[in-house]
């Protein structure tokens, strides 16, 4: 409990920290609700989760949204808040399905869900040193995500996920600078049906390939 | 010299959608099959992946897929007292190049023709009588195909399927389906696909269309609302609506196209062989000049070569396949003069515009997101859905919000007053590019004596034959049902809330300088007797029985729709009776 506490204090000193550029934030798709994002509540959330009992986000994936580099968590800095929001949703209602994240979105509130999305989508996180990858997998991946493959009917990853993966917010996430470890596993989430919240792209597309491509493809991105 | 080849069974004459179409289906019979491709080969991956498929520059303006009109243009004049000039940028029209063909840059746009367009000059005078024909233009010249809706049905209904076409049936075997188009002709059973999504602006269409008791429904489409796995085993993909699709080639596997429901498995076929960068300069006739020996050809190093075959297919865009009869020599060339001879007889081509609509600030349109056939339409005046007695026209427009892109070089409306350029220019471009929504009045041209193909006197190619020659305007008939339809296409631009409705319509002369279709139609027309038609109902030469040539040379006048499903149709109809009759007992298949 005491250690927790300590935790807990040390986040909030980093939430002033990095609060100070708030003015960075991106409120996004707010036009047409009477309430906006409120990105200072977000941060509150991120360091120490919410009385309702959702954990304070910042356990897993830094109160900088860059995680812990093992790729069990994902980065989610400066991912779009539309994108974030609609996972948590997904989470919550089970079109996307994980044991971590699924009771942990069913405790935000939908402005908790807004407010969080918000602080991490505006987060400009640096990047942890990490151990360079193999290069003959990096080749091979980049040929993928930047090509494709004729013979096997899959696209380049870029044509959605924006030039080198950088994303094509709102909609669609950013894959650069993702980490190698959790594009593979979200990729098997993918063609096991954990994820069911883009059937008619991410589906198909994760099912052509197979069990090593999925991971050399992600070395390539992180 | 040329350098004579193997022979071989059957050789194609371009490799775009009949090319790639009728060589499957005859080397799966085990006929060895030869593909002369003018163009390049491309595939999706990696010649159609992004970023550098959505350079607009170089594909909507500088026409990179279209046909190398520095070596072969087509020359052009409105009327036969003009002298002709070869056309050096591609504009009114986009003839596609490369492997694939146009088929590769259309638009998905996938409707069948109406039963009444097959029997068109017999509806017509069955309905309005002769006098009534006489006085919308003496000088038109339509006529039947030859061939009916109800033969071509089964075979539309297989190309539909090879394509994934996502849309709604209207009609199944004469019961009217809810939410489809109710004037569509009767069809075998549902499209393969359910229909795309319906844009903010085709709801908005569909709102005021409706309001004005017209019958909206959701335009069939070859950019597919959902994966797909055709008959040949090929999985296609949903589209995303990148705003990319005519004049692009699609890199998501999403629109219908040799490349991703054809070439697959063509291509690993042994009986096959493609070549490209092959500019086939004529077929070679024996002494008797009823029988083809093969075709003459350069390669991409200048080498002439000849490659001889037993059955010669024509496969390549409208304008080449007649421009191909005319420099082999094939049937009789046309004489505008005496109205005798067939070949370039009946060139159409498809009138098209509409009205422009400003809607208010408040409504934002979003036209980026979007794909090639993403329209609400309306089928109440096309064709000849309406009583024309008392206007003193024949055919129709379909009529419809189908805005395909937002890209930032060519979609800038603005309102009529607003200058061409500077600052007030791009303050109203800015106003209006999120507000604005196009709609197309899209229809019918009837064939005309005066309208015909023939081999330029003057201009030659970069081989040093003959350019096409095209001498076009729109018939007074045309221009009159045109404008017709403009009107009441404004009274449904003001019931869409529009704040400034800028009206429509096709206006003589016809212009190449403007993008209007790629519609190009006839020139080598199928019909039941050889002295108004090149080929006989199943698209084979009446003068030499082992040339077929397929496309939308053949279709005697244009109908109110985008005619490459129906070239689709056409082509599975023509290889039906290659298949099962022609090569059973070569000859012609049809005795004058």
């Amino acid at each position: 409990m005491r250690a927790s506490k300590t935790w807990r204090c040390l986040l909030l000193a980093a939430a002033a920290a990095v609060l100070a550029p708030l003015g960075l934030i991106t409120l996004v798709q707010a036009q047409s609700q009477a309430r906006q994002p409120d990105a200072r509540r977000g941060a509150v959330i991120a360091a120490q989760g919410t009385p309702a009992g959702a954990p304070a986000c910042a356990l897993c994936h830094a109160f900088n949204g860059a995680s812990d580099g093992s790729g069990a968590f994902p980065r989610i800095a400066g991912q779009s808040a539309f994108y974030l929001a609609g996972q948590l949703r997904d989470f919550a209602s089970g079109v996307r399905t994980n044991a971590i994240m699924s009771p942990i979105a069913k405790a935000l509130s939908p402005d908790d869900v807004a407010d969080v999305a918000a602080y991490y989508a505006g987060v400009d996180a640096p990047f942890l040193p990490l151990k360079a990858p193999d290069a003959a997998l990096v080749k091979r991946g980049e040929a993928l995500a930047k090509v494709g493959s004729e013979e096997r009917r899959i696209q380049s990853c870029d044509n959605c996920h924006g030039p080198g993966g950088a994303g094509e917010p709102p909609a669609i996430p950013y894959l650069a600078g993702q980490y190698a470890n959790y594009i593979a596993f979200t990729l098997r989430e993918w063609q096991r049906g954990f994820r069911k919240n883009s059937p008619d792209a991410m589906a198909v597309m994760a099912k052509k390939l197979d069990e090593q491509e999925g991971s050399v493809l992600n070395v390539e991105m992180g | 010299m040329a350098q004579r080849l193997k022979p071989v069974d059957v050789v194609t004459i371009g490799v775009g959608l009949t090319g790639s179409l009728a060589a499957l289906e005859l080397a799966e019979t085990g006929l060895k099959v030869v593909g002369l491709e003018r163009g390049a080969p491309r595939y999706t991956v990696p010649d159609f992946q992004s970023p550098a498929i959505h350079d607009e520059l170089r594909f909507s303006i500088r026409k990179a897929m279209m046909q190398d009109n520095v070596k072969v243009a087509v020359s052009f004049r409105n009327n036969s007292d003009q002298t002709a000039l070869p056309i050096r940028r591609w504009e009114s029209f986009l003839p596609g190049q490369g492997l694939g063909g146009s088929f590769v840059h259309w638009n998905g746009q996938s409707f069948r023709f109406q039963v009444a367009d097959f029997i068109y000059r017999t509806h017509i005078l069955e309905r309005y009588g002769q006098k009534f024909l006489d006085a919308c233009g003496p000088e038109l010249t339509i006529q039947d195909w030859g061939v009916t809706y109800d033969e071509l049905e089964p075979h539309y209904d297989r190309f539909e399927y090879l394509c994934g076409v996502s849309g709604k049936a209207g009609n199944i075997k004469g019961q009217i389906q809810a939410g489809g188009n109710p004037f569509e002709a009767p069809r075998s059973r549902e499209y393969p696909n359910p229909p795309l999504k319906e844009p903010y602006f085709g709801a908005i269409f569909r709102k005021g269309a409706e309001s004005l008791g017209y019958h909206p429904y959701p335009q069939p489409s070859s950019n597919l609302s959902r994966p797909y796995i055709n008959p040949l085993g090929l999985q296609l993909e949903q589209c995303v609506f990148c705003g990319f699709c005519e004049r692009y080639a699609c890199e998501h596997y999403a629109k219908a196209s040799p490349q991703t429901i054809i070439l697959p498995v063509l291509l690993k076929n042994p009986n096959y062989e493609l070549q490209t960068s092959c500019e086939v300069l004529r077929i070679n006739l024996d002494s008797t000049r009823k029988k083809a020996t093969g075709v003459t050809y350069v390669d991409a190093a200048g080498r002439e070569f000849e490659q001889p075959a037993e059955l010669v297919l024509i496969t390549a865009f409208p304008l080449n396949n007649v421009r191909t009869l005319l420099l082999s020599g094939i049937g009789k060339p046309y004489d505008p003069k005496t109205g005798e001879g067939v070949v370039g007889r009946n060139y159409s081509y498809q009138t098209t515009g509409g009205p422009t609509v400003f809607m208010d600030e408040s409504i934002n349109i979003n036209p980026f997101m979007s794909s090639g056939a993403p329209g609400t339409m309306i089928d109440d005046f096309s064709g000849d859905n309406f009583d024309h007695s008392q206007l003193g026209f024949i055919g129709g427009q379909y009529v419809g919000s189908i805005m395909t892109n937002g890209r930032p070089i060519e979609f800038h409306p603005t309102p009529p007053g607003t200058p061409a350029w500077g600052l007030e220019w791009k303050r109203a471009v800015d106003r209006h590019y999120n507000h604005t929504i196009l709609i197309q009045q899209h229809g019918t041209s009837a064939a005309s004596r005066l309208n015909y193909l023939d081999l330029d006197p003057t201009y030659k190619d970069a081989w040093g034959q003959p350019l096409l020659r095209m001498t076009f305007d729109f018939p007074e008939n045309d221009i009159r049902m045109s404008q017709y339809i403009a009107d009441k296409v404004v009274e449904i631009g003001r019931a869409m809330g529009g704040k400034i409705v800028v009206r429509g319509g096709t206006e003589r002369p016809y212009t190449t300088t403007v993008y209007q279709s790629t519609h190009n139609c006839g020139g080598a027309v199928m019909g039941s007797d050889p002295k108004t038609s090149v080929v006989n109902r199943y698209l084979q030469c009446w003068d030499v029985p082992n040339v077929f040539s397929l496309g939308g040379s053949a279709i005697p006048q244009n109908g109110t729709y985008n005619y490459s499903v129906t070239i689709g149709a056409l082509t599975y109809w023509a290889l039906d009776a290659i298949k099962n009759k022609y090569l059973k007992s070569p000859g012609p298949l049809v005795h004058a």
